[in-house]
């Protein structure tokens, strides 16, 4: 392959994906699957356009660039015979289908995994699903902020008596979004070795509940609920964050040893207060942790706190600053990694169509996985429809002539 | 391609033999492949893992063999001990990583190549060696020899910025979430490079670089800090319990616990007005001025949250959570463990794996490893190994050494 989307070497070439379903989960997954060298075809509609284009942090240019980029986009309405026809045969020239619709709503348009295998026998099948697709809660709804609340992690963040924490993103969205090339790698895998296929599949809610971590184990041996610590740890002491100068400013400092609180003594320049014998042990410090608490605050908020970052970790003290967006903007650390990139995006608008859509700059990160032999490129990101000569014409062998009509009947849209 | 001649597809991964050289920040790599198939041999100081010697334990007991910690993120692991501060140790390393597919390791970026194991070491004797390293920050870069844990790098990604209530400080999030995004990158990235190696034309194998501060930057990718500073000058900061953007939208207290509610569209509004008149028929909230989009309900936000509080505490959270889906409203319950370990639908998923550990010690326990629900593949389910439990297989066994050669391995310390 040559031209934008060549991409050598990469580990996945040759194996081509339909990606069918809008949101955050999905389309992770996908370009997770393009940047590792997958062709991976992404069915949308102008239509009805992905929600997530109109939310307002989106619309500027969040969220679509990171998940559309490294992918073949092309407009096909599914809804129509021509189209789910059309589906149809791109599933029977590809390795792996993946789809978020719910079962009714397959079953409606005719594109039940049944109909899959049979143009496709060996398709690795991939159903992301909310709550599951199956069992009593198969037709409810969720979305992934709340997934946090839903999976327990809610109640395992803050302090004993406050109400469930809350981090302001769509929690389990992102992990099922990764889980799920893992396991569609290891599908493709398992098919060249033994000839058998698989389908799988995963919940948002699920991937919510494997991250529990021991709390898990620990109600069914000893009976009790997750313990509260907000930022305090059972083991190291002190473990919290502390306010550094300017408004809404903090950093994190987490001493797991005596050597560590050491050395933070010393970086702190030795006060009287910290010298106490007391706090040179672990369990002495626990016994003291609201005093030893305060006595840091009242160093650390003297001290901007990218500056005492740098100045804790170089005198051997694990310590991060609580990032905002311009931290990590400028953040030269990132930038040596190339980490987040310049990127064009589409204004969303709605009643336009997105191929009308103004373009703009935005930035937008990469996959945060180094592989020195076949390096992840940040990817091409095309527009809606953009790849409909390329998937219509040279990979399905239309004549010009009949995607025109079919986009003139609305079937190409 | 490789031959594996017992692998008949039972599990989903082919079983690779991996070498785990991680802590319990990316342990759950290691994890999420041996528990779908993969043979992952941990690797432990003679000392043990040092997860082994944190809480919670049962009946609050330290024992390195019953860590809760250790069991949750080692589940179908295989445990052997080696002192790699040892040159003997390190040749051991050696002999091991010649016949691996895999080694993960999560040490300060020069520990390893220090001790003469690196990558670039373990590639001359195995040129198809896969090998991942998963640090805070990676492996090049300003703060790449800046040490951290969870905290560390839940601040430095960011993710703590958003965590919290908007007056209190940021919080982390209780369930050590770090230790996620940075591992499961991290399997990914494994995956790709032996299918490289094994299917596609590559042949030969690759060290994999993973920033678990990075990997969590894209874990919040809806906030997008970056972007919000760059083309609007704003810093993203913590919105609490509940929305005040969205209504309602967040966590609400009813009468034996908390509901989430998220109501974003017309319709559901009108669907949730309706609802709570039936309830409190209390006519304010069918007020016009409600009605519409969330952004239309904003300034309202005082009354409207009190009219919500006022129709919840009539309910449980089940009786929420089942007749707000009726109405096609997206209710959800606050779960806590013990509601997780009881829900309907994770236990009809295929979702909890019993494991058993034995009935003289904490008998059987549900483990959360249906993360794939599928009639065809299943997760393994062995509990997390006993310290040096398969030295005798893995030493003798596999590497051919003599029990004379063992014994002296073990007297020495190194083994």
């Amino acid at each position: 392959m040559t031209g934008p989307h060549a991409r050598t070497p990469s580990a996945l070439a040759g194996i081509r994906v339909v990606e069918f379903g809008p949101y955050v989960a999905l389309p992770l997954t996908g370009r997770i699957l393009g940047s590792l060298g997958a062709e991976v075809i992404k069915v949308e509609t102008n239509k009805v356009l992905d929600e997530m284009s109109f939310i307002p942090a989106w619309s500027r240019g969040a969220g679509q660039p990171e998940y559309q980029r490294g992918k073949r986009r092309i407009t096909l309405d599914v809804r129509t015979e021509a189209g789910r026809d059309l589906l149809l045969e791109m599933v029977r020239i590809s390795d792996v289908f993946m789809t978020n619709f719910r079962r009714n709503v397959l079953d409606r348009w005719g594109i039940d995994f049944p109909e899959i295998r049979k143009q496709r026998p060996d398709a690795i099948i991939m159903w992301q699903t909310g709550l599951g697709g199956h069992g009593p809660y198969y037709t409810y709804k969720s979305f992934g902020i709340l997934v946090q609340h839903l999976s327990g992690v809610s109640l395992m963040t803050g302090l004993p008596d406050e109400p469930p924490g809350v981090v302001n993103t769509s929690y389990s969205d992102y992990h099922t979004g990764v889980f799920q090339p893992a396991g569609i790698i290891a599908a493709l895998m398992r098919r060249n070795l033994t000839g058998k296929t698989a389908t799988l599949e995963s919940s948002i809610f699920k991937s919510g509940v494997a991250t529990g971590g021991p709390a898990l184990l620990d109600y069914q041996v000893n009976g009790r609920g997750p313990q509260r610590r907000g930022n305090r740890d059972a083991w190291a002491v002190p473990h919290n964050v502390y306010p550094c100068a300017g408004e809404d400013r903090y950093i994190a400092i987490a001493v797991s040893d005596d050597e560590q609180w050491l050395r933070l003594r010393k970086a702190m320049g030795d006060p009287e207060w910290a010298a106490s014998a007391e706090y040179e042990t672990r369990l002495g410090r626990r016994r003291n942790e609201d005093a030893l608490d305060a006595g840091i605050a009242e160093w650390t908020r003297r001290h901007e706190s990218l500056a005492l970052m740098e100045n804790l970790q170089t005198a051997g003290v694990p310590a991060g600053m609580v990032s905002q967006g311009r931290d990590l903007d400028e953040n030269a650390h990132l930038k040596s990694r190339e980490f987040y990139q310049d990127t064009q995006y589409w204004e969303a608008e709605r009643g336009v169509k997105a191929t009308e859509w103004t373009e703009g700059e935005s930035v937008s990160w990469s996959i945060p996985a180094k592989m020195s032999e076949t390096p992840i490129p940040f990817g091409k990101y095309s527009n809606i429809g953009e790849d409909n000569a390329y998937v219509f014409g040279q990979l399905l062998g239309m004549p010009d002539g009949a995607i025109e009509r079919l986009e003139e009947a609305g079937v190409i849209y | 391609m490789p031959r594996f001649d017992e692998y008949t597809g039972e599990h989903l991964i082919p079983p690779y033999r991996v070498l785990d050289l991680t802590d319990r920040r990316a342990a759950f790599c290691g994890r999420l492949l041996a528990d779908y198939g993969a043979d992952v041999v941990k690797v432990e100081p003679p000392t043990g893992d040092r997860s082994r010697t944190l809480g919670p334990y049962p009946a609050d007991a330290p024992d390195a063999e019953r860590s809760l910690d250790f069991l949750f993120y080692n589940t179908n692991k295989r445990s052997i001990t080696l002192d790699l501060e040892t040159e003997t140790g390190q040749g051991l390393f050696r002999r091991l990583a010649a016949d691996a597919d895999v080694v993960i390791e999560s040490y300060d970026r020069r520990y390893l190549a220090d001790r003469g194991i690196g990558y670039d070491d373990l590639k001359v004797d195995n040129p198809g060696l896969v090998m991942a390293s998963v640090t805070p920050f990676g492996s090049n870069g300003e703060w790449a020899d800046y040490a951290g844990d969870d905290l560390v790098v839940m601040a430095a990604s960011g993710y703590m910025q958003i965590t919290g209530e908007p007056d209190e400080p940021p919080v982390r999030q209780g369930n050590e979430h770090s230790h996620y995004p940075g591992a499961q990158y991290a399997a990914v990235g494994i995956l790709a490079a032996l299918y490289y190696r094994d299917f596609a034309d590559g042949g030969v194998g690759q060290h994999i670089d993973v920033s678990s501060q990075e990997a969590l930057i894209t874990y919040y990718t809806d906030a997008h800090p970056a972007l919000l500073w760059r083309k609007l000058g704003q810093n993203v900061t913590r919105v609490g319990t509940n929305s005040t953007l969205v209504i309602p939208l967040g966590a609400y207290p009813c009468k034996d616990g908390w509901i989430a509610a998220g109501v974003i569209t017309p319709r559901e509004w009108d669907a949730l007005a309706e609802w709570i008149h039936e309830v409190t028929g209390n006519d304010e909230v069918l007020n016009e001025a409600y009605r519409g989009g969330n952004q239309d309900r904003a300034e309202h936000i005082d009354i409207i949250t009190a009219l919500f509080l006022e129709f919840a505490e009539n309910f449980t959270v089940q009786e929420l959570f089942h007749e707000g889906q009726r109405r096609n409203l997206v209710f959800l319950p606050v779960n806590e463990v013990a509601d997780l370990l009881a829900d309907p639908q994770l236990a009809e998923s295929g979702f909890w794996y019993d494991i058993e550990h034995g009935e003289e010690t904490i008998g059987t326990i549900k483990y959360p490893l249906g993360i794939f629900h599928s009639e065809e593949v299943s997760a393994r389910r062995r509990p997390a190994p006993a310290l040096g439990a398969d030295n005798a297989a893995v030493y003798r066994g596999e590497l051919g050494l003599t029990a004379e050669e063992l014994a002296a391995l073990q007297m020495d310390g190194v083994i």
